[in-house]
């Protein structure tokens, strides 16, 4: 527990960190300036005008979904120029996930329901740098200077070291990340109700919400443990920093179109921006043309495949633990000098 | 008196992709007893510092056996590691903490009472400074820092690497002054310095390595007297003369300067007898004791061509034996 407070002290302490929550907070200001400035509660004209809009579109696709029906029935008069798909369903009204309504017709105006998960996802996009940052800089500056010889020379278990500091990391994070979350949702909620609308906060939409939250929260400190993990195994916070580059140009870059010059099937499961979309959204799909390759004419071929969010977790957890592990393996034989 | 460290047959080897291999420490042994002042002494590269690192498990050895405080090092250090105030090196410390911080983390760390933190910063003579920042100290207060940072445990044993690095003429005599206060309230300390000068000053054992093995070890009067050639400064009004007289009494003497040098002399009354009887006066007799620095450069080999730059890896190994062949590689 004393270790966790020192650590604690230090990781508050260091410059790197409190530059990222001034960047973070500074990011969340003018993200909720523009909104606010950008945003007006919508007046009743501007409100009977937006219902009478997303009334009349929502008739609209009543009576294109009647109409189809009728071209199937040859009931429809002749004359009518309109092309309608070939299963009517598609356009059904009731099929949609969603219907017109008011909000969509009010220009200049803040909707918290609509707006609530990109948002979300924004954050979470800035906690995920933040923890990976953050954890590579915090050992990897630790290692470089003699920080961890120093900490050693008082308390000589090297395991029991290297894991007070990456939970105290994961802690931090962890507090900070839902401490962001929570003043940056309730800011916005704020916004929409006093300058913009609400919109239709249900139970479906905070459970949809919570979700994303909770992955995203899970994301972050992955994130953060693999910082850790890469700066522990190279010595340096550079060496994170060089793998994520890395990463990204050889394999998610230059990987990606050496699988499509050899017309590798299913591409996207192999990249890890794939699992980590499928495990924030809970689930994703992917287009690859190659799945229709063999289908007959007859049959219809969607050339879609699914990347659920279990898979996802379970490769995102894969990565990160044999990371971490490896790094705790290199670290309890290496010479410190 | 009981061994506070031990070490036998230390061997640690360096190995890197781009330099190859190199034998840091080759078969070392060293034994510290307790209330010793123990200097530690090796020109730049001879392992000193790995011998530390090893002793207090930071870095892993090929071979050998280590114990600190009667516990296995570096497996069952952490039963003493509360005992054991140390430095390797200069450490570093985090810039944006002032000193007092510093120190209170380390206690936390360590789970020693925060009070200690007032008093040690105390001893080093950093009272006054504790509250300002560590980047703006001088390289002298870093390592006062250090020390306390290596007394904040009340330690049994201190293992200090250079402490004096840094340090003003006036810090060199306070840090001498903590030492020997140290070690009479019971603690015993190892030191390693270049400043030869201070450690026969505070020293009452030492331990001399090069190249990796010990070349020399014991009480420092019996490791001077061991290298005592008996020699005498002699000041004559005819030294020519003066030679020939004290070599027709099968003594050795050369002209240096405008006095002689004597040696193989065990009774200084046989040369003012020689020189007497043949009507030479001695106007000055004065014994040509070894002190630390010219033992230890005879022993490393580290002064024998003073107009050629003398290399890390040419200091020299104990008399008679082989020279090992060193990769030159990793600075340990």
């Amino acid at each position: 527990m004393n270790l966790v407070r020192a650590e604690l002290e230090r990781l508050s302490a260091r410059r790197f960190v409190q530059l990222m929550v001034v960047l973070l907070v500074l990011a969340f200001a003018v993200t909720a300036a523009t909104t606010l400035v950008g945003s007006h509660k919508p007046t009743v004209s501007e409100l009977n005008s937006a219902r009478e809009q997303a009334a009349d579109a929502r008739r609209s696709m009543e009576v294109t979904h009647q109409q189809c029906l009728a071209y199937q029935d040859d009931s429809l008069p002749s004359g009518t120029n309109e092309t309608f798909p070939s299963d009517c369903s598609a356009i059904d009204p009731i099929r949609q996930d969603r219907l017109p309504i008011a909000a969509d017709y009010l220009s200049g105006v803040f909707n918290f329901a609509d707006q609530a998960r990109p948002l979300l996802y924004f954050l979470i996009a800035f906690l995920v740098l933040f923890g990976f940052l953050v954890g590579a800089s915090y050992i990897g500056a630790d290692l470089n200077s003699g920080g961890v010889v120093n900490l050693l020379l008082w308390r000589p278990r090297r395991m029991t070291v290297l894991a007070a500091k990456l939970g105290t990391l994961l802690g931090t994070v962890l507090v900070l990340a839902l401490l962001a979350s929570a003043a940056y949702l309730a800011t916005f909620w704020m916004i929409g109700q006093t300058a913009g609308l609400p919109g239709r906060l249900d139970g479906d939409f905070w459970r949809s919400l919570g979700a994303v939250h909770g992955r995203g929260l899970v994301l972050v400190l992955l994130a953060s443990a693999v910082g850790f993990a890469i700066a522990t195994l190279g010595r340096h916070t550079s060496a994170a920093l060089g793998a994520l580059a890395a990463y990204a140009v050889v394999w998610e870059l230059g990987g990606r179109l050496v699988l499509e010059i050899i017309d590798a099937r299913r591409p996207d499961r192999l990249m890890l921006s794939s699992h980590i979309g499928a495990w924030l959204s809970g689930g994703a799909r992917f287009f690859d043309p190659r799945l229709c390759a063999g289908s007959s004419g007859t049959d219809y071929c969607e050339g879609f495949y699914s990347l659920t969010w279990p898979t996802a977790l379970a490769v995102l957890l894969l990565l990160t633990g044999g990371l971490t592990a490896a790094a705790f393996a290199v670290f309890r034989r290496r010479d410190l000098i | 008196m009981s061994a506070v460290i031990e070490i036998e047959g230390l061997r640690k080897t360096f190995h890197s992709m781009r330099s190859g291999r190199r034998v840091a420490v080759d078969g070392f042994d060293l034994l510290v007893e307790a209330g010793q002042i123990h200097g530690f002494l090796g020109p730049n590269g001879s392992g000193k510092t790995t011998t530390l690192r090893a002793l207090l498990g930071l870095v892993r050895a090929d071979s050998g056996r280590m114990t600190v405080l009667g516990e296995p090092s570096p497996e069952l250090l952490p039963r003493v590691a509360g005992q054991v105030g140390a430095i390797v090196e200069s450490p570093q410390f985090f810039g944006n903490f002032s000193g007092y911080r510093t120190l209170r983390l380390l206690a936390r760390a360590g789970g020693v009472p925060v009070s200690r933190v007032d008093e040690v910063l105390d001893l080093v003579g950093l009272s006054d400074r504790g509250d300002e920042r560590v980047k703006g100290y001088s390289l002298g207060m870093k390592q006062r820092l250090a020390v306390a940072s290596a007394l904040l445990k009340d330690p049994r044993l201190l293992i200090l690497d250079e402490p004096a690095n840094g340090l003003d003429p006036a810090g060199i005599r306070e840090m001498r002054d903590l030492m020997r206060s140290l070690s009479a309230s019971g603690v015993t300390v190892l030191v390693s310095s270049h400043i030869l000068g201070e450690i026969q000053l505070i020293c009452d054992h030492v331990t001399i390595i090069s190249r990796g093995r010990r070349v020399a070890s014991g009480r420092v009067d019996e490791v001077l007297a061991g290298h005592d050639r008996h020699e005498f400064l002699v000041r004559v009004a005819e030294p020519e003369r003066a030679v020939e007289l004290l070599h027709a009494a099968d003594l050795t003497a050369v002209v240096d300067g405008e006095a002689l040098v004597v040696g193989g002399v065990d009774d200084p009354t046989v040369i003012s007898r020689v020189l007497g009887e043949q009507g030479l006066w001695v106007g000055e007799l004065t014994p040509l004791r070894p002190d630390l620095e010219s033992v230890f450069l005879e022993l490393t080999g580290a002064y024998e061509h003073p107009s050629v730059p003398r290399q890390v890896d040419d200091s020299s190994l104990p008399h008679g034996e082989a020279v090992i062949d060193l990769d030159r590689g990793v600075d340990a």
